[in-house]
């Protein structure tokens, strides 16, 4: 028992999102029962989860950083876009045999471009040092024009069947494949982040970037490659959306931007950078696929969805707030905020006489 | 003797190099579409972008004012939704058909919400840009599940907001009875600019906001009202976004609360930026805004001139402003490893 | 000469933050037309004392007078409307906002009007340079002044506000020598019109200079007023520290004569020009001189933050480039920067952690994964080598005080083992205990064959420390104590006369383009 007590006092954040998370769900089964948390239900969800998981855990790392990446959706866009046009036969005729190849090669284009918008953020930021806002803000825009030029707005089909079959249809037990990659990435990422130097400098350039370079670190890899990680998770994401829809248009996942930032502060993420558990964005990831879904079967509408949504980002705010009152720190906002003002006032005595 | 420039004369200061840049780059880009397309020179495509921009210059205003201080708003589009829609369904419920009851409404409606966005942000002290997402979501919702995403035509759009969508300063006929046409709007926004300069430089509130955007702590220590100054700033905001809501509905004598919000607020922030505002605060020019518009509108406006489809619109525009990105902070990146200035804000 | 009526009287006044006592009991008066000096080590109290006149903190017992009326419950505007102006060390000015608007924003923010006019501008802040004796483009933005003139525009700012008490807080840190020269004379003036001023400074020779009376905090109280005759700078300093302060002198015991790091001739326009010295195992040598001399510029050269334009870098006699940090410790290099908060350290991370990414090899296995053990080993290492207070290397470095934090600085980079450590201004901010522990590793690690170089700006620790000091002067070597110059008993003394008088100095040829102006 105090060992589970240790664990509520070190994270007081994390504690308040699992015990949030578990009642909300036993809410919910009492209310919708079989509705939701049937096998097609828990299916269901655990599907949307993860096309928008990967996301998640991108911005996620993004803001680790210190920064924020507008783009995550419209680059996920992008690289389905890619994926679907190989698999749509349109670059290489699908014939009976090749569809295996075909498949493989629309796989690899699409976590390739994902990777590649990756790089161009990271380019970006780090060897042009263009804010993260403006630089993601700027590729969101790219990104999304480049897949309308190239569809014109039309919607591209696959039709290489085996693709969805196996990226939206496999299951095991009653969690889809993908959802269980999910899982697995999440660990990895929770691995690298917490267990390895590298990961830790991720931490350290959204803590004090100045330090790390300081310190003889290069900085700028550490970010190019936070944002060559993020791009490959992208990819991931945008291989379930164009799995479960079985093609692709630009403009669809437009709405799960404020999704992705919602559930990292939610997870209790400092938007300056260089603080957030990556598992607390797993728990905010099943607690809102477990509200959002609710609506739908309440019968409400995507408006009340985007509503909640928005009430749940400033009341967790609000809380974070209140429980971060001593430690915020005094840095210098990355995201177009406001640095706190009477710490500055303290702060400037540790720098000199008193 | 120093010579003046007539730019310098007029302003009573130097243009600085953004400006400089865009204006060349515009100038080049219109005789680049003038050559391959003489009509692009014409009265249409001019009173075209002039009519169009005229409600997005307005936004772009409310844009720079919170860059200025050092803060980064995307509910603005929200909001012109939000108070223009609810101006507009009241009009059409209590029967009151006047453009000045609509645009009161509206422009109150907008402080409302702009007033909570200072709250917000003034107390939670975190990115302004999650505050207003946040907001913009939540205003955007609570207009949908009170009033209702009804789309309104041409026969149910109250008249007087027709009237003023057809409200014309200038009327060329062609020989074949087709009119171009310059909308009125343009005299508000160039009222609005007149108002926003005034407010910016002469007033003392409008200092505060240079002030607070520059060094928000000395701006404390000083005994500025860093409070009242965001309210000034987002309730501004939000009267300018209102005013443009009922502006756009009027000129398509249509009213459809799905569009607009999600999809204009990110352009028209890229587009000050363009313009020289910079994300830290203290910086941001008028001129500069309505140059980065232009630039704005013009990649994504008039590209049917070089006989390319609309889809290619955002393409240009992004790339355009991934090139105005690199220029800008590849410099400033120089710049400071010149001057041993390691931090990145 | 001072006015017998005190302007502001402090009787008794204490103060608690935490349960912890900044200070006690502490009666102060200042008259009018009088220059005052606060002078005392880091967490004497000062600054505190400052924030309670200025109406920033409220004290907990005793009771403040200001013109005559016993003052309770005393915000910052009330201070201001009395005449107590502070100007902190960052100035509080407006980057952005012209000069005439950063001198007059304050009048016009607690004025009656709600308009602003450029004329208006004028009107206020024209006669406040004139007070001072300056010319300035009132029209010119702030951010283009040099320091020393940024100074100046927060100086008429409060005299706008009709200061009567001036209180200027470490204002000559950023100056050079002609700066510091001309801001005297400046507070000289306004003393002579009536206005008192109040350094805090710890800046011994400038506190001598200018000062009609300094008061000394020691450990949050008063330990006296003294005119500024009847003090030494020995008895001043014992008056601050409490004790006799006397540092272990350092003397080199190698005798290779090959240099470990040899800098030739190397020059970076606008921050040092021909700069030519080398470095020995077991050298500490010292680089001193006035802010702008150059030194941190320097500094960063040798880590690869600042690239030079000319010259050679030679580390064990071949000729290198460095233009990154990793470079530089690719060489041996590493550098304990001058800016501990901004530049040293990660605050939010605990001390092991600190530690950790200086000796990335050494705490991870071959395929980058994290030895927890090891780590924790390394940093127990650090803390008890360098003799830091708190054991418990998994607390955030944050808790620990300036001097412990800068001894896991150090420790850190020792622990890496470099062939040349640089260390810029490595005890500011630093209290007397944890300075001389400093010290002492700083002189075993050069018994062991490292090459140190050692930045500062205080006299004593230069003479201490050191056993070869270049002195810098506007970003070039002015003169040179080689080992036998050291000898002397009044070597801290010489040391301050060459800083303070650089023409003293070997002359130089031709002159580097001073970049302050103002004169």
């Amino acid at each position: 028992m105090s060992k589970v007590w240790k664990f509520v006092t070190k994270d007081p954040e994390f504690a308040s999102l699992i015990v949030t998370t578990l009642l909300v769900t036993g809410v919910l089964y009492v209310l919708l029962g079989d509705r939701v948390f049937s096998p097609l239900g828990v299916s269901s969800m655990a599907i949307q989860l993860a096309e928008f998981g990967f996301l998640a855990l991108g911005m996620g790392l993004a803001m680790l950083t210190g920064g924020i990446d507008l783009s995550v959706a419209a680059a996920a866009g992008l690289a389905g876009l890619m994926g679907a046009l190989v698999m749509s036969g349109s670059v290489i005729p699908v014939t009976e045999t090749n569809q295996t190849f075909i498949m493989v090669l629309g796989v690899v284009a699409t976590l390739g471009t994902g990777v590649a918008t990756g790089a161009i953020n990271g380019f970006l930021i780090a060897k042009v040092s263009v804010p993260p806002i403006l630089a993601t803000l700027g590729t969101m825009i790219l990104f999304t024009g480049l897949g309308m030029a190239i569809t014109g707005g039309n919607t591209i089909s696959i039709v290489v069947p085996e693709f969805s079959a196996l990226f939206a249809g496999t299951m095991i037990s009653v969690f889809p494949l993908m959802f269980l990659v999910l899982i697995a990435m999440f660990i990895g990422v929770a691995f690298f982040l917490s267990r390895t130097m590298a990961g830790r400098r991720v931490y350290l350039f959204g803590e004090n970037e100045i330090a790390l370079r300081f310190s003889g670190v290069r900085s700028e890899r550490t970010i190019m490659m936070t944002y060559l990680l993020i791009g490959l998770l992208i990819g991931f994401a945008a291989l379930l959306i164009i799995a479960r829809a079985n093609s692709m248009r630009i403009g669809y996942g437009q709405g799960y931007l404020l999704q992705a930032i919602l559930v990292v502060v939610l997870a209790g993420f400092n938007p300056f950078g260089g603080k957030g558990r990556v598992s607390s964005i797993f728990v905010g990831l099943i607690l809102l696929q477990l509200l959002g879904t609710s609506i739908t079967a309440f019968g409400l509408t995507p408006y009340h969805r985007n509503l909640m949504y928005g009430l749940i980002l400033l009341i967790v705010m609000g809380l974070n707030f209140f429980v971060n009152r001593p430690s915020r720190r005094k840095k210098p906002p990355a995201i177009g905020g406001i640095a706190p003002s009477t710490e500055a006032i303290i702060l400037s005595d540790q720098r000199t006489t008193s | 003797m120093l010579k003046k420039s007539p730019f310098r004369m007029l302003f009573n200061r130097a243009m600085n190099p953004m400006e400089r840049l865009l204006s060349i780059v515009i100038v080049l880009y219109i005789a680049f579409v003038s050559i391959r397309n003489p009509l692009f020179f014409g009265p249409q495509a001019l009173f075209d972008i002039m009519s169009t921009g005229a409600g997005l210059m307005i936004l772009a205003l409310g844009a720079l004012i919170v860059l200025i201080s050092g803060g980064i708003d995307v509910s603005f589009a929200a909001i012109a939704v939000v108070a223009s829609y609810t101006a507009a369904r009241l009009s059409m419920v209590l029967e009151i058909d006047n453009l000045f009851f609509i645009l009161a409404v509206a422009i109150a409606v907008g402080a409302a919400l702009g007033s909570i966005n200072a709250v917000l942000v003034h107390v939670y002290r975190l990115p302004t840009l999650i505050v207003t997402l946040a907001t913009a979501s939540v205003f955007h919702g609570l207009m949908a599940i009170t009033l209702g995403m009804k789309t309104f035509t041409q026969t149910d759009v109250p008249q007087s907001m027709i009237d003023f969508g057809r409200w014309y300063i200038w009327t060329i006929e062609n020989e074949d009875g087709s009119r171009i046409t310059l909308s009125g709007f343009v005299v508000i926004t160039l009222g609005v600019m007149a108002l926003t300069w005034f407010l910016l430089y002469r007033t003392r509130i409008g200092r505060s906001v240079f002030a607070v955007g520059s060094n928000e702590e000395s701006a404390s220590r000083i005994g500025i009202n860093i409070f009242a100054t965001r309210l000034f700033i987002y309730s501004y905001v939000g009267m300018l976004s209102a005013l443009m809501g009922v502006m756009y509905w009027s000129r398509l004598y249509y009213i459809n609360p799905d569009i607009l919000y999600g999809f204009i607020e990110l352009s028209i922030i890229a587009a000050v930026v363009i313009g020289g505002a910079k994300l830290t605060g203290g910086e941001g020019t008028i001129l500069g805004a309505l140059l980065g518009l232009i630039v704005y509108q013009l990649f994504t406006n008039t590209l049917v001139y070089l006989g390319l489809s609309p889809s290619w619109s955002q393409l240009f525009f992004g790339s355009v402003l991934i090139g105005m990105l690199m220029v800008i902070y590849y410099r400033q990146r120089q710049a400071n490893k010149k001057a041993l200035v390691f931090s990145t804000v | 000469m001072a006015t017998h009526t005190p302007l502001v009287s402090a009787k008794n006044l204490s103060i608690s933050f935490g349960g912890v006592l900044a200070l006690k009991g502490v009666d102060v008066e200042i008259a009018a037309g009088e220059i005052r000096c606060l002078a005392g080590e880091n967490g004497s109290g000062k600054s505190t004392f400052v924030k309670m006149l200025a109406g920033v903190y409220q004290p907990d017992g005793g009771e403040l007078i200001v013109g005559g009326q016993k003052i309770q419950n005393f915000n910052p505007m009330q201070a201001s409307d009395a005449g107590i102006q502070v100007i902190f060390q960052d100035l509080s000015l407006f980057n952005h906002l012209s000069v005439g608007e950063n001198i007059a924003i304050n009048k016009v923010t607690h004025g009656k009007s709600r308009m602003v006019s450029r004329k208006k501008i004028h009107d206020i802040a024209g006669p406040q340079l004139d007070k001072v004796g300056i010319t300035l483009d009132l029209d010119a933005p702030v951010s283009s002044l040099s320091m020393a003139n940024k100074q100046l525009v927060a100086i008429c700012r409060a005299l706008a506000m009709d200061a009567k008490m001036l209180f200027m807080d470490e204002p000559t840190t950023a100056l050079t020598g002609r700066e510091v020269k001309r801001l005297l004379e400046i507070v000289q003036g306004l003393k002579d019109q009536g206005l008192s001023i109040v350094f805090i400074s710890h800046k011994l020779d400038e506190v001598f200079s200018i000062a009609d009376t300094i008061t000394v905090f020691r450990d949050g109280r008063k330990v006296g007023d003294f005119a500024a005759d009847e003090l030494t700078e020995a008895s001043l300093s014992k008056h601050m520290t409490g004790r006799e302060v006397t540092y272990e002198r350092y003397h080199r015991q190698q005798t290779t004569t090959e240099p470990l790091l040899e800098v030739k001739n190397l020059t970076r326009t606008g921050n040092y020009e021909n700069i030519s010295l080398d470095v020995r195992a077991g050298d500490i040598v010292g680089l001193t001189g006035l802010l702008g001399a150059g030194r941190t510029e320097f500094a960063l050269t040798l880590f690869g933050l600042n690239k030079p334009d000319s010259g050679d870098i030679l580390v064990a006699g071949e000729a290198v480039k460095i233009g990154a940090p990793w470079e530089a410790m690719e060489q041996g290099i590493a550098l304990v920067p001058e800016n501990r908060l901004e530049q040293g350290l990660f605050a939010n991370q605990t001390v092991s952690s600190n530690v950790a990414v200086a000796v990335t090899d050494r705490v991870t296995n071959p395929f980058g994964v994290l030895d927890a053990q090891k780590e924790q080993d390394f940093a127990t290492q650090v803390v008890n080598d360098m003799g830091v207070n708190n054991k418990n290397t998994s607390a955030k470095i944050s808790i620990l005080s300036g001097g412990n934090q800068q001894k896991v600085v150090i420790g850190k980079w020792m622990l890496w083992e470099p062939q040349v450590l640089v260390l810029d201004s490595p005890t500011v901010g630093i209290d007397i205990g944890s300075k001389s522990e400093i010290y002492e590793r700083i002189h075993r690690l050069a018994e062991q064959g490292i090459g140190v170089v050692f930045i500062s700006d205080e006299v004593e620790e230069i003479a201490a420390n050191c056993n070869r000091v270049y002195v810098l002067h506007e970003g070039r070597i002015i003169k040179e104590f080689r080992e036998r110059d050291m000898q002397g008993e009044t070597l801290a003394h010489d040391l301050s006369e060459i800083i303070s008088n650089p023409d003293l100095g070997k002359p130089m040829a031709g002159r580097v383009p001073s970049s302050e102006a103002g004169e």
